[in-house]
């Protein structure tokens, strides 16, 4: 689904982000991207999306060589990808719903079929009910769900987070992973970046760890917490906190 | 599909407008000022123009004579005057007449005249031509022939003034044009700053957009057809206060020669929509010109 073939990516300023990182996620895959800030772990998540050409290397996604998709067919390669940010890039000026079923709308699927659509996905991630709202008037973990939502609306085969639940608190952070598990349930592969070490811990799965750019580890760590995804989030609070005091 | 798209980009660039109104309506009223001038000048034009045309059709030869004697019918000038079959008609204007014409046109001055024993004006011949059908060259041959009778003392040709004020249009036009064009590239690029500053209002939206896959035409495609409304606005703007001018000044066609030269008639409806299209590529243009690569981060 995802390879990366002795990937490289240096910046301008000589700075190498990735230096010679492979791998193969196989389709309906979850793993972890952990490693530290700077780690390179955005850098690899972009590459993923085009949002920049690798200096070195291959990477192909559904067996195409990102690097040589033209850039007016890299619109076609993101929408085969759901991406979630860490600071959830939401549109402020537009209602969720609008924000969630703008893909579709763009798509050109008619009001009422993207309407229901959206619906449809926002009460997926639990959020039907806030459908009218603006991102401005929800908490922090409801607008990381739009987010998902928004992610998960063109029914992707991939969906890539970036540090999803670094702006949430650890209550929150634990409910957001049992979403993306849940999503990694139905089928969908997952890759989710994050410099916790605590969430690959408790949940275990493969995991690939980054540091300075280069891949120092991929494994398959055993969890100690279980089936996450029939747990209730009362149970989740038990596990351990994520280092560090984080808010909405 | 495509009215969807459009019904997309329409929506969008009302909200842009809406959010943006002040910087717009200055986009607006300067394409407007700018079509404005343009289109005075160009309803100045089509009304001389027009009375121009009117008057080249009926344009006349008037063949000046030493004397009332060669005037009549059996005379060689009268025979060369009319001889061409493009000549429609030869009226003969005896000196008597002829000043009666003038004081009856120039009242004020009729006692110029009164001690005069002889008569102040020449006899003449006044030779109306069916312009359309004649060569330049014919008509020039035939004034060469008038001219060397001696008969004849001058030969006035309405195409000498008739031509000058074409020259004159000519100028008015392309000064109209010069001004006109100097206007609406200032307001091009004023539509190019409100678009630039709107799209750099926009970028965290515009980078969201990319990020989930809009293609380009989806993310410019507002942003041009913001420029085209605000062209287009700009035009109805201009035709508006160029219809009220017009409102304003046509009554004095009908008692004023002036009047009636420059605004006895709108523009027809072929120059108004030259001038909302003008407007709109403008629109258009300006929008094309804020939105390249680098200016949407790309």
């Amino acid at each position: 689904m995802i390879q990366f073939l002795q990937v490289g990516k240096s910046f301008s300023a000589g700075r190498i982000a990735l230096d010679d990182v492979s791998f193969h996620l196989e389709r309906g895959e979850f793993a972890f991207l952990s490693g530290a800030s700077g780690a390179g772990k955005t850098t690899l998540l972009k590459l993923i999306y085009r949002e920049i050409e690798p200096s070195a290397g291959q990477i192909l996604v559904n067996g195409r060589n990102v690097a040589s998709i033209p850039r007016s067919k890299i619109p076609f390669l993101r929408r085969t990808i759901g991406v979630v940010f860490q600071n959830f890039r939401l549109i402020s000026r537009k209602t969720v719903l609008e924000n969630v079923s703008y893909l579709p709308r763009i798509l050109g699927m008619g009001q009422q079929e993207r309407k229901r659509l959206a619906y449809n996905t926002l009460r997926r991630v639990g959020l039907a009910h806030r459908m009218s709202a603006f991102p401005n008037e929800l908490s922090g973990g409801e607008q990381q769900r739009v987010t998902i939502a928004r992610a998960l609306i063109n029914r992707p085969e991939i969906l890539i987070a970036d540090e999803p639940t670094g702006n949430l608190d650890p209550e929150l952070s634990w409910e957001i992973l049992r979403l993306f598990l849940e999503i990694n349930g139905k089928g969908t592969t997952v890759l989710l970046a994050t410099h916790e070490h605590s969430y690959v811990d408790a949940l275990g799965g493969r995991s690939l760890a980054l540091d300075r750019g280069r891949l120092v580890a991929d494994d398959h760590v055993e969890g100690h917490v279980g089936d996450l995804e029939s747990d209730s989030i009362e149970e989740a609070e038990v596990l351990p906190q994520p280092p560090g005091e984080r808010t909405v | 599909m495509l009215v969807r798209i459009f019904g997309y980009f329409l929506a969008e660039a009302a909200v842009s407008l809406r959010r943006g109104w002040k910087v717009s309506l200055v986009a607006i009223v300067i394409i407007a000022m700018s079509l404005f001038i343009g289109g005075t000048f160009l309803l100045l034009t089509s009304n001389l123009s027009r009375v121009v045309e009117s008057w080249r059709g009926e344009a006349r030869i008037v063949i000046y004579l030493s004397s009332d004697e060669v005037a009549r019918l059996d005379s060689e000038v009268l025979q060369i005057a009319s001889a061409p079959a493009w000549v429609s008609g030869v009226e003969e204007i005896s000196a008597a007449e002829a000043r009666s014409r003038f004081e009856t046109t120039f009242p004020s001055v009729r006692e110029l005249f009164k001690n005069w024993e002889e008569e102040p004006l020449p006899p003449s011949l006044e030779v109306a031509i069916e312009i359309e059908g004649v060569g330049e060259d014919d008509l020039d041959d035939w004034l060469i022939s008038l001219r060397s009778d001696p008969a004849v003392v001058m030969v006035d040709d309405d195409r000498d003034w008739l031509r000058q004020l074409e020259a004159l249009i000519a100028i008015l036009t392309g000064l109209g044009a010069v001004i006109g064009l100097v206007l609406l590239t200032a307001a091009i690029f004023t539509i190019a700053s409100v678009i630039r500053l709107t799209a750099y209002l926009y970028r965290d939206e515009i980078e969201v957009m990319r990020l989930v896959g809009a293609t380009e035409l989806y993310i410019r495609g507002p942003f041009y057809v913001e420029g085209v409304i605000q062209g287009l606005l700009g035009g109805l703007l201009a035709i508006a206060g160029l219809y009220g001018g017009y409102l304003i000044l046509n009554p004095q066609a009908s008692t004023t020669f002036l009047g009636n030269v420059l605004v006895d008639r709108f523009l027809s409806p072929e120059a108004l929509l030259s001038l909302l299209l003008l407007g709109s590529l403008a629109g258009l243009f300006g929008a094309v010109l804020s939105l390249r690569r680098e200016e949407l981060g790309q």
